[in-house]
């Protein structure tokens, strides 16, 4: 009886190893000290977290071809955010974590020029084509909100919005957590919803598997 | 010239439109149903969204994972009645890019329960309609899509449409099934562990836990799952927060399409026990483990070696490379050729294993020994080497490339197939449980670990040609050599014989008889070849009336299947008979009161009750005394009907305890029973 057993527990201990490996999606946590990054934006230029200290910053997760992005994009959902943003001196950095050959992909004229067309309120355009910040930052879906107090705070990370779906159309009754949450630090109130389920595409990260 | 061309792009772009908008339709084919059109005033009726996505696309859980949504319903619906929610059968996983995604990839049908109100007239119309949307993506994009379907059905009698029955039976075996009893949670150093109750005796090769909850676990993370007793636990890392939820509810997914809804609460979980294979996934190099397994397959291979079909085959060929006397390079060759087809013949079994496995068959060794006519082959050649080891035949003559007694890389090669094919009856029992394994395993690692089993196999010969010391080690040849061969036909002969229960086993006296008369006309005609073999003549045209033969008894091999779930069941001291519900009905007939009561393998409350309170001589004489009739039902597989049966009283799963008076409606009893309980029935 010894033969069965050898070969069942060598193929079960393959079995056990041979699994995917997950690549390192380190989380941010809310209330904790947000990582810093640095990212070339659409213009080649450089951009720092560090860089905002004392302002709020606005972190989206983007997708041009998404249409969760594009029920946000062509409602003006979004656009109406930035500028809330804009409005109190927040800086709202858009990033664009999809790898090269992949859905949403863009180059820096691209970005530029979507940005443009689209009238994004957004301060810079970031793009991140191996995913280093995305996976920084747990981004999981696009888009996928964070919000950065003054001191460097991690206040909130989820979703825009409470509505998961991609109607235009449920926009109007839903709870957009970005302005709910800018409002409150503008009053000089605490994030009531700090977190919340992001909803969306999958981030088109580079690698399969 | 450029005018016409750009009036002619024109025209295609118009017509272009609006075939673009027929053909580009949705990814995901949806289509509403009803498991029957004339519901019955007063009962339950069940819809189907059937989803069929195209190759390559797939369609969300109701957690989707880390991205994408699941499907939205919303009813229009006749007063009174009332749509359930939407059911999901047990979803797949799907890794992209290290964020997980919990989809089916194949077609699937959501379920949902429609009650139809009491004292509507037959005839009565009622439009149903549904607003569904619904995600569908590929591996890169995704495309939200929704649909409105309207369908009427008619108030009438409930006949159900026989061939849509079918369907939804088997929509309806693809659910999850209530646990039954509740499972814990709890969170500990960043791991969030799940304990599950499950019987021991509930076989489980891989588990993983789809988390209907969400905020209870990283759903990329690995699980490690492992087996104590009547507890099976899963160990995830947990998300912040987890350890604050009041509730965990998922699906237990424990084999494919098999999975158990439940729902945790917080409590002590000790992770203990066995690691279950498969989702337990360790963090090790590839590289470093695959070396550790190819290893532990070699050995095993090399164990094969003393097994009674392999042994004689083997010692033969290590005798005849003793006769071979000294050429080195005469021996090595015959070495390598020799290893080359029992690797050959390792790796082709596991590619087409592989390959059922890729065609989306359930294929198993053990899968394929279940069925009698592999085993009457395999009864059928052993049986032939057999015979030729006898002496009753000599294969010498037959110049297919040498077989047993021949000599030449040629021979050694076929005789090394020979050997590997013949190892897997021998092995088929055990080997089951690893190959499942070796399933699990991305393909290029599953052929390596047949390949290594292969090498095993081969290694003894290996070595005797390679190291001429060993050679020398080996006795002189001599007549002895004969004798030796002779004997070593008992072992073969009872390896025959093992089949030959394996075969009664599985096709009864009658299938056994008809596999021993293939084997006696074999043997016949073997016999006859040899007759005319030792008149120096050839005669192996005697052959092909015989395999005529065996091959129609194989075809007409009568196929008991395996016994039948209930049939498991039943029995026992209270000499229960597998339900059905003409058997019930036929009981109630003759005026009988009867105990009817539904348990699957997986359900531990079931079998608490079973061992506590059923089976128990108490209650067994009291039944007797009063002539109650006892039924079982056995649901672990899953049995549609008795799911129906199951549905139809209000329950969505076992256990399920039913206790019928004559002309009384059933009395549903307690899912705790106790032997006073059942034996208080009995009046």
């Amino acid at each position: 009886m010894t033969k069965p057993i050898l070969i069942a527990t060598g193929l079960t201990a393959a079995a056990a190893a041979l699994a995917i490996a997950v690549p390192g999606f380190a989380e941010q946590r809310t209330g904790a000290k947000a990582g810093n990054f640095r990212l070339n934006d659409a213009s080649g230029k450089v951009v720092e977290l560090g860089q905002f200290k004392g302002k709020t910053v606005v972190l989206e997760w983007h997708n041009p071809g998404c249409p969760f992005v594009r029920k946000h994009y062509d409602s003006g959902n979004m656009q109406k955010t930035q500028a809330a943003a804009a409005a109190q001196g927040a800086v709202w950095l858009t990033i664009n974590s999809g790898s090269p050959g992949k859905q949403g992909y863009m180059t820096g004229p691209e970005a530029r020029a979507l940005a443009a067309k689209e009238g994004s309120k957004a301060t810079a355009y970031l793009l991140d084509p191996k995913g280093v910040v995305g996976k920084g930052y747990a981004a999981k879906t696009t888009p996928h909100m964070y919000i950065i107090d003054p001191s460097g705070t991690l206040v909130y990370q989820g979703g825009i919005d409470d509505k998961p779906t991609a109607k235009q159309e449920d926009i109007a009754g839903a709870r957009n957590h970005v302005l709910a949450a800018l409002g409150e630090i503008k009053a000089g109130k605490a994030v009531s919803v700090k977190e919340s389920r992001p909803y969306g595409c999958s981030v088109k990260y580079e690698g399969v598997s | 010239m450029p005018l016409l061309r750009f009036l002619f792009v024109i025209f295609a772009l118009l017509f272009a439109v609006p075939a673009a908008a027929q053909g580009a339709q949705t990814h995901i084919t949806a289509t509403l149903l009803a498991e029957s059109d004339a519901p019955a005033a007063g009962s339950r009726v069940t819809l189907a969204l059937a989803m069929k996505p195209a190759p390559t696309w797939h369609g969300y859980w109701a957690n989707p994972g880390d991205a994408g949504v699941g499907p939205e319903f919303k009813w229009t619906l006749p007063d009174g009645v009332k749509a359930g929610p939407a059911q999901f059968p047990v979803p797949h996983r799907l890794l992209i890019a290290g964020l997980m995604n919990y989809v089916y990839e194949g077609d699937y049908a959501h379920l949902i329960a429609l009650d139809i109100p009491a004292g509507l007239a037959p005839g009565t119309r009622l439009p149903i309609k549904l607003d569904a949307d619904w995600l569908a993506c590929t591996d890169e994009v995704c495309v939200p899509e929704s649909g409105s379907f309207a369908i009427e059905l008619t108030v009438g009698g409930g006949e159900r449409q026989p061939a849509r029955a079918a369907q939804f039976d088997r929509w309806r075996a693809a659910l999850p099934r209530p646990l039954g009893s509740e499972a814990r949670f709890q969170v500990t150093g960043g791991a969030l562990r799940l304990a599950v109750p499950l019987p021991a005796s509930a076989q489980v090769a891989q588990a993983y836990f789809f988390p209907l909850t969400d905020g209870a676990i990283d759903y990329a993370a690995p699980q490690t799952v492992r087996r104590d007793g009547d507890m099976l636990t899963v160990e995830a890392k947990a998300r912040d927060g987890a350890g604050d939820l009041a509730a965990i509810e998922g699906v237990l997914a424990i084999g494919d399409n098999m999975g158990l809804s439940l729902r945790a609460v917080p409590g002590a979980v000790n992770a203990t026990g066995a690691i279950l294979g498969a989702s337990a996934e360790a963090k090790d190099g590839f590289a470093a483990t695959l070396a550790v397994s190819f290893g532990l397959a070699l050995l095993g291979g090399l164990l094969l070696n003393v097994m009674p079909c392999v042994f004689p085959i083997l010692s033969l060929k290590a005798l005849s490379l003793a006769k071979a006397g000294g050429d080195e390079r005469a021996a090595r060759a015959e070495a390598l050729a020799y290893t080359a087809g029992v690797v050959l013949v390792c790796v082709a079994l596991g590619a087409v294993l592989l390959g059922l496995r890729a065609g989306g068959q359930a294929a198993g060794w053990a899968f394929q020994l279940q069925d009698p006519r592999v085993i009457l082959v395999l009864l059928l050649l052993v049986t032939a080497v057999a015979l030729n080891l006898a002496g009753l035949f000599e294969l010498g003559m037959l110049r297919l490339g040498g077989g047993l007694s021949g000599t030449g890389p040629g021979g050694a090669f076929w005789t090394g197939a020979l050997a590997a094919f013949i190892a897997t009856p021998c092995t088929g029992p055990f080997m089951g449980v690893a190959l499942g394994a070796a399933m699990v395993l991305p393909p290029a690692a599953a052929l390596a670990i047949f390949a290594g089993l292969g090498l095993g196999l081969a290694l003894p010969f290996l070595l005797l040609g390679f190291v001429p010391a060993l050679r020398r080690m080996l006795p002189r040849p001599g007549a002895w050599m004969e004798r030796l061969r002779r004997i070593l036909s008992i072992p073969m002969f009872l390896t025959a014989l093992g089949l030959a229960w394996i075969l009664g086993r599985q096709a009864g006296v009658d299938g056994m008889t008809m596999g021993l008369a293939a084997a006696l006309v074999l043997g016949v005609a073997f016999w006859w070849i040899g007759r005319r073999q030792a008149g120096g003549r050839s005669g192996w045209l005697a052959l092909a009336p015989a395999l005529a033969i065996a091959a129609v008894l194989i075809v007409a091999l009568p196929r008991t299947p395996a016994v039948a779930a209930s049939e498991r069941q039943a029995g026992g001291v209270l000499a229960a008979e597998p339900f059905s519900e003409t058997r019930l009905a036929a009981l109630r007939g003759e005026g009988r009161s009867v105990f009817v009561y539904f348990t699957a393998d997986w359900c531990l409350t079931c079998k608490v009750n079973e061992k506590a309170a059923i089976e128990r001589s108490e209650v067994a004489d009291a039944f007797k005394a009063k002539n109650v009739a006892v039924l079982v039902g056995d649901w672990t597989d899953g049995d549609p009907v008795i799911g129906r049966f199951i549905e139809s009283h209000g329950r969505s799963g076992v256990p399920l305890y039913l206790f019928y008076q004559p002309g009384a409606e059933p009395q549903i009893l307690p899912q705790v029973l106790t032997p006073e309980r059942l034996t208080a029935l009995a009046v």
